[in-house]
């Protein structure tokens, strides 16, 4: 009897846990039919932080950067190029180390009129924070001449200061100290510090966020007043969400269900190409093979043997394309254009491989039996676009007389040999770059920790002198047309070391429901103020 | 009694010590650190550097560990997050209590359904009910959890229209997830209890009962079942961690805000605190419900009770 009534008791438990738990309440409101008012759009994580500095991944900064702060430039990702936002207007001194910045007539999401001191603020703010230091470093000081006035001093000239002028956002002194004073951290709660066209309502870091529309903001009050975001970390699941209607915009959808998409939404997508670059790099001090990366001849071959559209079929399910510069010249005004043919871009040729492998000392039978060329290293899973691109190079280099072995990695393991240069062959990708000054940190030694290839070496098999004079050169040369040709001698003698080659260009899926219009499709940051309810 | 009881209750305490001592053993071990994972590649290693000492990453080893016992036992604080410079309790425990929600709703349901079934199978045995049961379940079985997880999604959200897709805006979107993780296990649970069953309905004593002229009802609930389900408490104990597991695929797949997602996402950024006080709450679950099924196992079986109860006279 004790047992009996022993279960008894426990399933009643269960059972009163379970309908308390099932009938809990919750705040969020219904999802399936939705707010005809609310733009619904998919976050793949939680949006770690409030605060434009904390947010480190794509999908918060895409939050943070656009729709709450602002810069005093924005940028025209479509076109390639940066606008005035903030800055009303920007003088340069003739030596290009002086910049005075008149401001716009805005105001904080607070009320609170934006002044020369909210701008100073933040820019020591940024100046402050390691993470920053690639965009502040060459900043000398930030002075504010008046309320309408800042003055900005370099330490050198700095052709790339406009990507400063739009990482860089400003936020409100008053609101920022408030909330450090009063013991809080700054982004760790709703605020209403930026000049943005939104501002958060509702923040909880470990669900999604809600926005409202700042109805008094400088450029005009926007479209859709509120919006939501939801936390949909499985890319089926969100593309389900999205023909279901619980999404609106489906930015960056996953390509692989693009077909589904497609079918879906119909007119309402479109796929933008994407401002980033999967790469090979060979480690020409590789030890593997007796050093046989070493050999020119051989990592030319390489490259020959490498079939990029075989790559795009694979990684992007064909709706990528074959790239040739480091830096997609569409998003980046002094990026070379292999279109001008001033630099080799080693397009796949089986005969020309196989010349190569002949003059680098091997025979036709070793060539039959297959030369070992070590291993290709990247991350971080087989199923991903760029352990896919490794399983083809494999084979591109099996049908031309090379083996190499793939190795596939989490990506904290891998980043640490790719950055020491302990690997052989390694795909590895860039993104979000939109001034060619950032080819620095692949190509400079100064970049330790950032490059692949280590072009300073003790036994002057680059002339790496050059290539750094060159960067220098880019990055205080002020005359657009004086920066592509220097950039573009750089990225030819880049090609000629054959150890850097551009593989591909990955596609950004963009899909939206009929209950909206999008006037302006980006790679990368969206704008809220671009979207407005269809008729 | 209560000396069995206060004994497991004090186990909990080297249990925690050790989940969070092999946690950061082995967090120690795997190459990154949290200033190149949140700082991203572009920036250069002495400004990583920088990071990490700020957040007291590069700490040593046992320093770290010790401060972090501390904080926990004595201030019951689990640190702050590097990732959100949030207070981790604050970020975790709503987590965490839907996680939990998931696991013991999907524990009832799995028991619910694969218990009775298999009780019913193993009584009638080879009839038809029996069959298609023992094949149902050996199919469900065998069905990962995201598997199930998308064919629900298809056909109830997508498909039919009846349940979100996304998250728990109410009671129906708990439908999905728990059916994703709970039906393996029911299937699992129904298989363990008709060969637990089996093996009890061919021993001497049952015979006996029925020789003595028992009814079946009285034989199979009284003498049948009462030995057969002392493996199966076990089992159904030992399935949170499988649901634990299980509910980290269906977080996922549907897009709820749980502790399993959580970790899984902080662990490429390297977040300790977040990782480990997620670890230790998970283990400390899991370590209740294993108390829990002792104490029950202690009052079912006499042979347990015994060893701790007082002799008298």
């Amino acid at each position: 009897m004790k047992i009996k009534k022993l279960f008894t008791l426990l399933l009643i438990m269960t059972m009163a846990f379970t309908f308390c738990t099932g009938c809990s309440s919750d705040d969020t409101p219904d999802t399936k039919t939705g707010d005809d008012q609310t733009l619904y759009l998919r976050l793949t994580s939680p949006l770690q932080s409030t605060d434009w500095q904390q947010t480190s991944n794509l999908d918060g900064n895409k939050i943070t950067y656009i729709q709450l702060f602002e810069g005093l430039y924005g940028m025209d990702e479509a076109s390639g190029g940066y606008y005035n936002l903030l800055a009303k207007d920007i003088q340069v001194s003739d030596d290009g180390l002086i910049y005075t910045v008149n401001l716009v007539d805005a105001t904080f999401q607070n009320g609170d009129v934006m002044t020369a001191d909210d701008v100073v603020f933040s820019y020591n703010l940024a100046m402050e924070n390691s993470k920053f230091g690639y965009v502040t470093s060459m900043i000398d000081k930030i002075e504010a001449k008046d309320d309408k006035t800042v003055v900005l001093t370099l330490k050198y000239p700095y052709s790339a200061i406009s990507h400063t002028f739009f990482t860089i956002k400003i936020v409100s002194q008053r609101e920022y100290e408030e909330t450090t004073a009063s013991g809080g951290a700054f982004g760790t709660a709703p605020h209403t510090a930026g000049t943005g066209p939104y501002y958060v309502t509702e923040y909880d870091v470990s669900a999604g966020v809600k926005l409202a529309a700042y109805e008094n903001y400088w450029q005009g009050a926007p479209a859709i007043k509120n919006v939501e975001y939801r936390v949909i970390t499985d890319d089926a699941a969100a593309v389900i969400a999205f023909e279901n209607g619980e999404i609106d915009y489906l930015c960056d959808a996953p390509l692989s269900e693009w077909a589904n998409i497609e079918e879906a939404a119909g007119e309402r997508c479109s796929l933008v190409k994407a401002n980033d670059i999967q790469f090979l790099a060979i480690n020409y001090s590789s030890p593997s093979n007796n050093g046989i990366l070493a050999n020119e001849k051989v990592r030319e071959a390489i490259f020959y043997a490498i079939n990029k559209d075989n790559i795009v079929q694979a990684s992007t399910n064909g709706l990528g394309s074959p790239a040739y510069e480091y830096m997609v010249p569409e998003y980046v005004a002094t990026s070379p254009k292999a279109s001008d043919g001033k630099f080799a871009t080693y397009d796949y040729n089986q005969d020309a491989c196989h010349q190569c492998l002949l003059d680098a000392g091997f025979s036709e039978e070793e060539i039959a039996a297959g030369i070992p060329v070590g291993t290709i290293l990247t991350y971080p899973s087989d199923t991903s676009p760029k352990g896919k691109a490794a399983v083809v190079i494999q084979d591109c280099l099996k049908q031309n007389g090379m083996i190499a072995e793939v190795e596939i990695r989490e990506s904290a393991a891998c980043s640490n040999d790719l950055y020491g240069q302990n690997y052989d062959l390694a795909i590895y990708s860039d993104s979000g770059n939109y001034d060619y000054n950032n080819i620095r940190q692949m190509l400079h030694s100064e970049s330790v920790g950032m490059y692949l290839v280590n072009y300073k070496d003790d036994k002057g098999t680059f002339d790496w002198k050059y290539m750094e004079d060159l960067i220098d050169q880019g990055v205080t040369a002020t005359d657009v047309k004086e920066r592509y040709d220097i950039y573009t001698e750089l990225w030819s003698y880049a090609m000629d070391t054959k150890t850097l080659l551009p593989l591909y260009h990955s596609a950004v899926g963009i899909a939206w429901s009929d209950r909206i219009k999008v006037e302006k499709l980006n790679p990368m940051y969206y704008h809220l103020t671009d979207i407005s309810w269809a008729e | 009694m209560y000396k069995y009881v206060i004994k497991r209750i004090l186990f909990l305490i080297p249990t925690i010590i050790g989940v969070t001592l092999i946690i950061y053993f082995v967090m120690n071990l795997t190459p990154g650190d949290p200033g190149r994972a949140i700082l991203g590649s572009g920036v250069s290693q002495e400004d990583v550097d920088a990071y990490n000492h700020a957040i007291g990453y590069d700490l040593p080893f046992f320093q770290k560990f010790l401060n972090y016992l501390g904080n926990m036992f004595f201030h019951g604080d689990f640190g702050i997050s590097y990732v959100t410079k949030q207070s981790v309790f604050n970020e975790i425990w709503p987590r965490y209590i839907t996680t939990i929600e998931l696991a013991f709703i999907g524990m009832f349901v799995s028991t619910v359904i694969g218990i009775p079934l298999g009780i019913y199978a193993a009584v009638k045995q080879y009839s038809a009910t029996d069959t298609v049961a023992s094949l149902v379940s050996f199919l469900l079985a065998a069905v990962p959890t995201f598997v199930l997880g998308l064919v629900l999604l298809f056909f109830f959200a997508l498909k039919l229209n009846w349940l979100p897709s996304y998250g728990i805006p109410d009671w129906t979107g708990y439908i999905m997830p728990t059916l994703a993780i709970s039906i393996p296990i029911a299937a699992q649970n129904f298989r363990f209890t008709k060969s637990s069953m089996l093996d009890a309905i061919h021993q001497d004593y049952v015979r006996t009962a029925r020789a003595k002229g028992a009814s079946e009802r009285i034989v199979v609930w009284k003498h049948v079942l009462k030995n057969a389900l002392l493996p199966v408490i076990t089992q159904i104990g030992l399935n949170l961690g499988v649901l634990l597991c299980g509910a980290v695929v269906a977080e996922q797949l549907f897009s709820v805000q749980g502790i399993g997602s959580l970790i899984v996402a902080r662990i490429t950024l390297k977040d300790e605190p977040v990782i480990i006080a997620g670890t230790i709450l998970i283990s400390i679950c899991f370590t209740v419900v294993m108390l829990l099924v002792d104490l029950i196992y202690a009052f079912i079986d006499p042979r347990i009770r015994a060893k701790y109860t007082k002799k008298r006279g």
